[in-house]
């Protein structure tokens, strides 16, 4: 029987992990991934893409707000910011969407040092309005600046080809998507456990405690900011390509509250809370629609009508009962079921 | 300057709805130190019940009055037993994130429950022309401005001399010593949510009938934000002029600079002077001690 988990040496402490049951769970998932478009229709496919992409920005929101501690409301603003640049770079530019994806994540990073030097000075709720004041003036310039961005008209992109793919095609953008994410998921792992990583933790466990014992609050809050808003944008320059047609009707209040939903119900500061928060969040309105399907035919009507407000309620709830009743979220349930599982029938 | 005139007016009028959103801010922060991301819902709420009130009991205006406030003192009251009381002695940003809940729950149950349609509310006040000068404003417009003031001089009169306002200051001041004192914290946050959901929904009702009840009035509670930040967040007379301060300037910006400007002025404002002053304009700065 397994008595406890015990670190033994230098590299095993700075291992990505150290356990052979995560890393040949972790491989078993990554084939079965991998899997999915053999087996899936397109549907499915398209609700993992959009999966893949959520995942992509709550790494990014979680590396801010659940690892770093800065409150963000203005997902939606660097979303929005990344998604434009990649469209417009594409139409109106000619770049090549391999470029025009990656300045969609510095275009969204650049522009978070806007936002990231008066968030030195404030905290909590300040800096929460601050956020999402940054993303109601994004989506507003976006609404108005006709000549850059084309205004209320939106954006088309058409004959889309990424290093070869056709992303017109599921298959293959989902294959773009899981690369990608996969490469989010390895750098935030990566930079949890440098110094850098440890850095962000403790100054959301007090900033002030942090600057005394030597951390630069002024460099690693703005590269906090940089480093979140850079993987958001490229989760925003993916939903152009997901959507080939980009409206600023898109990027409303909604979708910044459901990327806080994802890392609240995933689990705050974890990689595996933000990615089962993206998979919860996403599902949840498929998982509504299942439901009312069963319901009377009148009924599933007028719950069809409103699919927007069902959704928006379903998240709110599952905002506030995560809160309520499991604040560690749906990770940390994983964490206690499979501490149960090990001590068993010594678990308490 | 008929038209600055003008323009001052109107910033007025959504002013005055803004600051009254935004002493509904000010009072749950100051007594609890949560800000409430709800209030713009709550506002909605109010005056929905409100208008079907009016329209189900055709009741004099005088009456429909009292019977909302007491509907809306049984919304706060509701909604903070419900959702905020469950979550004491968690930490602030935990509350924050319940409220940011709260508010897409009740705006979504809003439009479930009343669809999505905007409706006229009429009222005895509604419709009648005011002429001051250059600036001709409908009645009930003027009536918005008109219960700012008395909704800033109420609260004024409570703070400084009821013995519960005192309390309330007292909770503000540190809630643990108010605690020790005899003050029951729990009965002063279920109060301060009844007074917030009783000032900001008369707004509510006031704007549903400048403009009319519709399922998007929760925007304003957005938008009285920076309002609320920019005459500090610890004052509630300060956080109502602020509200002023935002209309004045997003009207004035709209006629004189561009086009949409109205609903976004207030936020370039509130980054610029978050910037400069992080604790708003009559906010007062925090010491924090390690």
């Amino acid at each position: 029987m397994r008595t406890g988990h015990f670190v033994e040496n230098h590299g095993k402490q700075i291992a990505l992990s150290d356990s052979e049951v995560v890393w040949s769970w972790t491989a078993v998932l990554l084939i079965l991934c991998l899997l999915l478009p053999f087996v899936a229709s397109g549907f499915v496919l398209t609700l993992a893409i959009t999966i893949g992409i959520s995942a992509i920005g709550a790494i990014g929101l979680n590396l801010l707000t659940g690892v770093t501690g800065l409150i963000s409301l203005g997902q939606a603003g660097f979303l929005a910011a990344g998604c434009y640049t990649t469209a417009l770079l594409i139409t109106d530019y000619r770049w090549p969407p391999e470029l025009a994806l990656l300045a969609a994540g510095v275009v969204s990073g650049l522009l978070s040092l806007i936002i990231g030097v008066p968030s030195l000075r404030l905290k909590g709720i300040y800096l929460a309005i601050t956020t999402l004041a940054f993303s109601f003036i994004v989506t507003h310039f976006l609404l108005y600046a006709e000549p850059l961005t084309h205004g209320p008209y939106g954006v088309r992109i058409q004959n889309l080809r990424f290093l070869g793919l056709n992303l017109a095609a599921p298959p293959q953008m989902y294959y773009l998507v899981l690369a990608i994410l996969f490469l989010a998921c390895l750098a935030f792992l990566n930079l949890m456990r440098s110094k850098v990583g440890r850095a962000f933790f403790a100054i959301r466990d007090h900033d002030i405690a942090a600057r005394a014992m030597g951390i630069d609050l002024t460099q690693y809050k703005l590269s906090a900011f940089f480093a979140a808003s850079f993987l958001v944008g490229i989760a925003g320059g993916l939903m152009a390509f997901q959507f080939r047609f980009v409206n600023v009707d898109l990027f409303n209040i909604l979708l910044s509250i459901e990327a806080l939903a994802m890392i609240i119900v995933g689990g705050l500061g974890s990689l595996s809370g933000a990615l089962l928060g993206a998979v919860f969040i996403v599902l949840l309105p498929e998982f509504a629609r299942t439901v009312t399907n069963l319901l009377p035919t009148h009924l599933s009507a007028a719950f069809s009508t409103h699919i927007y407000d069902v959704r928006g309620l379903l998240t709110g709830l599952a905002i506030i009962m995560t809160l309520r009743f499991e604040p560690l979220g749906l990770i940390g349930v994983w964490r206690r079921v499979s501490r149960y599982w090990l001590h068993w029938p010594l678990s308490t | 300057m008929d038209l600055f005139l003008n323009l001052l007016a109107s910033g007025l009028i959504s002013g005055s709805i803004y600051g009254l959103i935004a002493i509904g801010f000010a009072v749950i922060f100051r007594t609890t130190g949560v800000l409430n991301f709800a209030q713009g819902e709550v506002m909605m709420l109010v005056a929905y019940v409100s208008w079907s009130l009016a329209t189900a009991l055709s009741l004099p205006f005088w009456l429909l009055l009292i019977v909302t406030v007491f509907a809306a003192t049984l919304i706060g009251a509701i909604l903070e037993r419900l959702f905020i009381r469950p979550m004491l002695g968690q930490p602030t940003f935990a509350i924050i994130m319940v409220t940011i809940g709260l508010a897409i729950v009740l705006r979504s149950l809003t439009v479930l429950i009343w669809g999505t349609d905007a409706e006229p509310f009429d009222t005895i006040i509604k419709g009648g022309l005011l002429t001051v000068g250059p600036v001709v404003m409908y009645s009930e417009q003027f009536a918005a401005i008109v219960l700012f003031v008395i909704a800033i001089a109420a609260v004024t009169i409570f703070y400084r001399f009821s013995r519960v306002g005192v309390a309330m200051r007292a909770m503000a001041e540190d809630e643990t010593t108010a605690l020790l004192m005899g003050v029951n914290v729990k009965r002063m946050s279920m109060l301060a949510w009844s007074i917030a959901a009783t000032v900001s929904g008369l707004a509510g009702v006031t704007l549903a009938m400048i403009s009319s009840r519709s399922s998007d009035m929760w925007v304003l509670g957005l938008r009285a934000f920076p309002g609320a930040i920019l005459g500090g967040l610890d004052s509630v007379v300060g956080a109502g002029f602020g509200g002023i301060l935002i209309g004045v300037i997003g009207d004035l910006s709209e006629g004189y600079i561009g086009h949409g400007l109205k609903e976004i002025s207030g936020f370039a404002v509130v980054i610029l002077v978050l910037m400069i002053r992080p604790y708003g304009l009559f906010g007062q700065r925090e010491l924090e001690r390690v």
